[in-house]
């Protein structure tokens, strides 16, 4: 049963290993205070959305099931934005379109088909659980090699690290989307290396 | 035929719940929504406003003006603050801007966006709006990337949406405040 959980962080990381969800990877990954916004968004969706799909399963006819997801998930991210937008205003403000683009996010739709709607509750819970914590790990291994090459600063709730000597000449190319492409790749790689080599 | 019926009064069901389900989280974040926003407005309006009373609100023009405060002292509106709509990149722009009678702009705040983060979302930034101090009135409002000196059209290269989405509407201002002349 545990192993529903760990297979997100690693072996089948949503980022790095299934390549889902590139898009808001890439996006919100400019700072580290956004990953962890938006993978906290990602984790309430995903667990929510497979407990609700889980559930539904025997209930819902299989030739509309798609439309019935996206029901379930759009209506979990509304309550995601609507809820952050009143408690979190910075968060929300910096987020921005990438909060209701959660919806659209195929590690959410890719996890209701492949795994809550042919497996029970509890799986479903902590196969959502791993699959968002993974994702928020990769976003915010990204997001910390980007802040701190592109920006020389690690932005974290309620504080701002400023890094000597790279904060004086950062490497401005990692902030922008060509090198979110970059670093992305060359993490890819690293894993691929990894995982070949065992 | 009645099984499209059946799939098609469950895809009914699962819409109601979650409409019902959302419209009750509506009502509890709404009133908290409107209440940050209003805070919001009232400390951009403490930031960009250094002089003066400000005024009542008025209903703007429906267009480019959502309302604005006339701000004055002792007795003589000295400036405008004005709630300007204009197009981003990712949807409407909401910016505060507070101009002189004459149409030169003192300063601006971006108060909402959808703007892409790391490029157009910089524009939240208040150095991002010194760019526009001062002009409106001797100098016009730089509503191209050309009208910039170097350094300020690097700045915003990569957000040129934004910047004239913002530029637009602050030169929308300028012209109402010309208009409005000092008037109430």
């Amino acid at each position: 049963m545990i192993k529903e959980f760990t297979k997100g962080l690693f072996k089948e990381n949503p980022i790095f290993v299934i390549a889902l969800g590139l898009c808001p990877t890439l996006a919100t990954s400019t700072m580290v205070i956004n990953a962890l916004g938006m993978g906290a968004g990602v984790i309430f969706v995903l667990v929510c959305s497979n407990i609700f799909i889980s559930l539904l399963k025997n209930f819902i006819p299989d030739n509309v099931r798609i439309p019935a997801y996206i029901v379930v998930i759009a209506s979990f991210v509304t309550i995601v934005q609507m809820v952050m937008e009143a408690y979190a205003p910075s968060l929300y403000a910096a987020l921005g379109v990438f909060v209701p683009l959660i919806v659209v996010n195929c590690i959410i739709l890719g996890r209701a088909e492949a795994f809550a709607n042919k497996n029970k509750v509890l799986p479903s819970i902590l196969d959502g659980l791993g699959m968002g914590v993974g994702f928020t790990l990769a976003l915010t291994l990204i997001a910390l090699i980007r802040e701190v090459l592109g920006s020389g600063t690690i932005t974290l709730p309620g504080c701002v690290i400023t890094v000597p000597v790279i904060s004086i000449a950062p490497m401005r190319v990692i902030a922008f989307p060509a090198g979110a492409l970059l670093v992305l790749g060359l993490l890819k790689a690293f894993f691929q290396y990894k995982a070949d080599r065992k | 035929m009645k099984n499209i019926l059946i799939i098609a009064l469950k895809l009914a069901v699962i819409c109601l719940v979650a409409a019902g389900v959302l419209g009750f989280v509506n009502g509890v974040t709404a009133p908290q929504i409107a209440a940050s926003k209003a805070q919001a407005e009232l400390n951009a309006l403490s930031v960009i406003n250094k002089t003066g009373t400000i005024g009542d609100r008025v209903e703007g023009d429906g267009e480019g003006v959502n309302y604005y405060f006339p701000v004055s002292d002792n007795g003589k509106v000295t400036n405008y603050i004005m709630s300007l709509k204009s197009m981003g990149y990712g949807g409407d722009l909401i910016i505060l801007g507070n101009f002189k009678t004459n149409g030169e702009i003192i300063d601006a705040k971006l108060m909402e966006d959808a703007e892409t983060p790391g490029l157009g979302k910089k524009a939240e930034n208040a150095a991002y709006m010194t760019k526009f101090h001062g002009t409106g009135s001797d100098k016009p409002v730089p509503v191209k990337k050309t009208m910039l000196d170097a350094a300020d059209a690097d700045a915003v290269t990569g957000a040129t949406i934004t910047f004239t989405g913002v530029s637009k509407a602050l030169e929308y201002g300028s012209n109402f405040a010309k208009k409005l002349g000092g008037q109430q």
